[in-house]
């Protein structure tokens, strides 16, 4: 149950990835229409996260292409915005809030130039949408889960993108912070802008989400939310891997180099 | 005293030349530490300084003397080689980092050893002087050497300066700086060159191996007193700086006394002084507040004694009643007696301690805190009555004022605890 757009803002084609030695999606192929807030779903090792760091273009790609905005990466990377994992990061890092968001204005910035006036008031303004305004000095370490993942987004924010990857952004936060995110990126859809969230939690992914990406190393569905949640596609999602994928992955692994790599 | 005149005075131009080399290495180590600190890389900085070896006594095998240019060229590019091949072997096989810098600081300093062995067995006089690459030797530096080192340390501190953004970046979120388009393999590469190069600077002055310690220790102190990276670097520079000058002074004062054994003892003892003294973080304000701490809890238990009494209408209590309430501890019951009634909390009348009414405010809050959580743990955690003392009597002492208001809010203002006793309110006669 694969629905495919016309004039998508991402289209993936056929999209092999490898983590190290193993490979971890299988010919993923979708396309995404403009202003969704799509959801990636899946089981644990299904390479929702490594769906995403392909795209970011973090994973090498062993066969196919990625294009947004019908486009390579690079020449649209500033109308993109990644958060990653919460947990990627190590939060005793020398760093306020206020820090951490204004490195979401680096990218304009270019090489020599420190964040100014203009970059500090847009870094405020974003961690004042996401409710963190008082929390501007405090060091991140000293922030609760919830609040680590708000500056996240506030620097995801500060891009000012078009399109918002983020990897996990409901993991391990309260339930007032995963509402306040949710109203966030639904308003942000409304203005046309597109977000593609990992989510763990199948119970909220209809209230979230309209549009559903399922996979399970390979894609099982892509497209309307209303259409893909459907018994037979969940239990193809969440049922148990396919053992011939997991075992050519296996003969893959035990090669000694990646015979996938073009 | 008279050396430490003269020294400090900077009139002999030697001096003043010594003083310029070491500050400006000094600068330049504690600044690339500091990002390798935060990067969890201090046992790169490690390996490279052990690797330098081999190049130093290369560099004087070619050039036949001690000739900066060569030695500089020789210790960075075997400094070069042992960081790429750590690189290499780490990415490339299953052996994790510690393991391949470990076999890859012994091989090289190994083939160091050899070499240096080698040199001194010649007998050549014009390689006097080999052995103050291996313990430092600021004092020995002439202009040249302080050209040559100086302007590459220069180098070090100018490339941090104009890329400061981009690996504070990179070392916080690489995947997120990578993200956003920085070109983070090539400035992994220009980091790991300065590392080389803040190394190879202090090869002469401080000695290859203990050059380690200038790079990763300031950074380590600084922590302590800091959560701003910029207040971090300036604090690891100061902390730097001031190990060098003392290092040289004491080479200078002290004939044929290396250099680097003496920064590394006064970087070390900062580091030291650190730990214990630094504000909130440093061990002895722990230490501290885990003593107030204690000492709150004696005091508190000294006011419920006096008020349970009072609160089953039992005959006052003596001071002699008292200290028997807590045995093993009578010296320190005196004192909070004393002081109790300093503070005007209790009162001595016919021999008898009683609490005065600000007393008698304190002692219920402790009373009230005690019973509203046996409660709490008794409706909300659904424990029996009998189980909720212990957690209670520590929790007493914890709780803060704006707790105690949600404690009481969430039970809806109770009048009892679980075992029936009167919830004691400031308003109660």
């Amino acid at each position: 149950m694969i629905t495919q757009v016309e004039n998508p803002v991402l289209e993936v084609h056929d999209l092999t990835v490898s983590y190290g030695r193993n490979p971890v999606l299988w010919n993923i192929d979708f396309t995404l229409p403009k202003g969704s807030l799509a959801g990636i779903i899946g089981p644990n090792g299904a390479g929702k996260s490594s769906l995403i760091k392909a795209i970011m273009g973090l994973l090498e790609i062993n066969n196919g292409f990625i294009k947004i905005f019908d486009q390579g990466l690079n020449e649209v990377r500033k109308k993109i915005s990644y958060v990653p994992q919460r947990e990627s990061v190590d939060w005793d890092f020398p760093a306020s809030a206020l820090d951490i968001v204004q490195m979401g204005t680096y990218h304009k910035l270019g090489l020599f130039k420190r964040p100014g006036k203009a970059e500090k008031a847009l870094a405020l303004d974003c961690l004042k949408k996401v409710g963190m305004e008082k929390y501007r000095d405090r060091q991140i370490s000293e922030l609760s889960g919830g609040q680590q993942q708000r500056v996240f987004i506030a620097r995801a924010l500060a891009q000012q993108a078009e399109i918002y990857f983020m990897d996990e952004p409901f993991a391990g936060v309260d339930i007032s912070t995963e509402n306040m995110i949710v109203d966030l990126l639904k308003a942000m859809t409304a203005e046309g802008k597109t977000v593609i969230v990992v989510h763990h939690d199948i119970h909220s992914a209809p209230k979230y989400f309209d549009w559903i990406i399922m996979l399970n190393m390979y894609l099982v569905a892509s497209g309307p939310t209303e259409k893909v949640l459907t018994e037979e596609l969940l239990e193809k999602t969440f049922g148990g891997k396919l053992s011939l994928l997991s075992d050519a992955a296996q003969l893959i692994k035990q090669k000694g180099f990646n015979p996938l790599k073009s | 005293m008279e050396d430490f005149v003269y020294f400090f005075s900077f009139q002999d131009p030697n001096v003043a030349m010594v003083v310029a080399g070491i500050t400006l290495l000094s600068i330049s180590a504690a600044m690339v530490g500091t990002f390798t600190f935060l990067d969890k890389k201090a046992l790169l900085g490690d390996a490279i300084s052990h690797a330098v070896l081999p190049g130093v006594c290369l560099a004087f095998m070619f050039a036949g003397s001690k000739n900066p240019y060569w030695i500089v060229l020789g210790a960075f590019i075997t400094g070069a080689v042992s960081t790429y091949a750590i690189e290499w072997i780490s990415r490339s096989t299953k052996l994790k980092e510690d393991t391949v810098i470990a076999a890859v600081l012994s091989v090289f300093f190994g083939i160091g050893i050899l070499l240096f062995t080698q040199l001194q067995q010649t007998g050549d006089a014009a390689l006097s002087g080999l052995d103050h690459f291996l313990f430092g030797n600021a004092i020995s530096i002439v202009y040249e050497d302080l050209m040559v080192y100086g302007i590459l340390a220069l180098l070090v501190i100018v490339c941090l300066l104009v890329f400061y953004k981009e690996f504070k970046l990179i070392i916080f979120n690489p995947g997120y700086a990578q993200s956003v388009g920085l070109p983070v393999k090539r400035l992994k590469l220009l980091f790991n060159t300065l590392l080389v190069m803040a190394v190879v600077t202090g090869i002469q002055a401080i000695g290859v191996v203990l050059m380690a310690a200038l790079l990763i220790t300031p950074p380590a102190a600084a922590r302590f007193w800091s959560d701003r990276l910029k207040i971090i670097l300036l604090l690891a520079v100061i902390f730097a700086v001031l190990s060098g000058i003392a290092g040289a002074y004491i080479s200078f004062a002290v004939p044929h006394m290396p250099t680097g054994p003496w920064v590394v003892m006064a970087i070390s003892f900062i580091a030291f002084a650190s730990f214990f003294f630094a504000g909130k973080k440093g061990i002895l304000s722990k230490w501290y507040n885990q003593r107030n701490y204690q000492q709150k809890i004696h005091r508190d238990h000294l006011l419920k004694s006096l008020y349970q009494v009072r609160e089953r209408n039992a005959a006052p209590l003596g001071k002699a009643d008292i200290l028997e309430l807590f045995p093993g501890k009578e010296k320190e019951t005196k004192r909070f007696i004393s002081k109790l009634k300093k503070e005007g909390q209790i009162e001595e009348k016919s021999n008898h301690l009683l609490l005065t009414p600000t007393g008698l405010v304190e002692a219920k809050r402790v009373v009230r805190l005690h019973r509203l959580w046996e409660l709490y743990l008794a409706q909300y955690l659904n424990l029996a009555p009998d189980h909720v003392h212990d957690m209670a009597e520590k929790m007493e002492h914890l709780l803060t004022p704006e707790l105690e208001a949600k404690l009481d809010a969430s039970l809806d203002y109770p009048t009892q605890d679980p075992h029936h006793s009167k919830i004691p309110r400031d308003h109660d006669l």
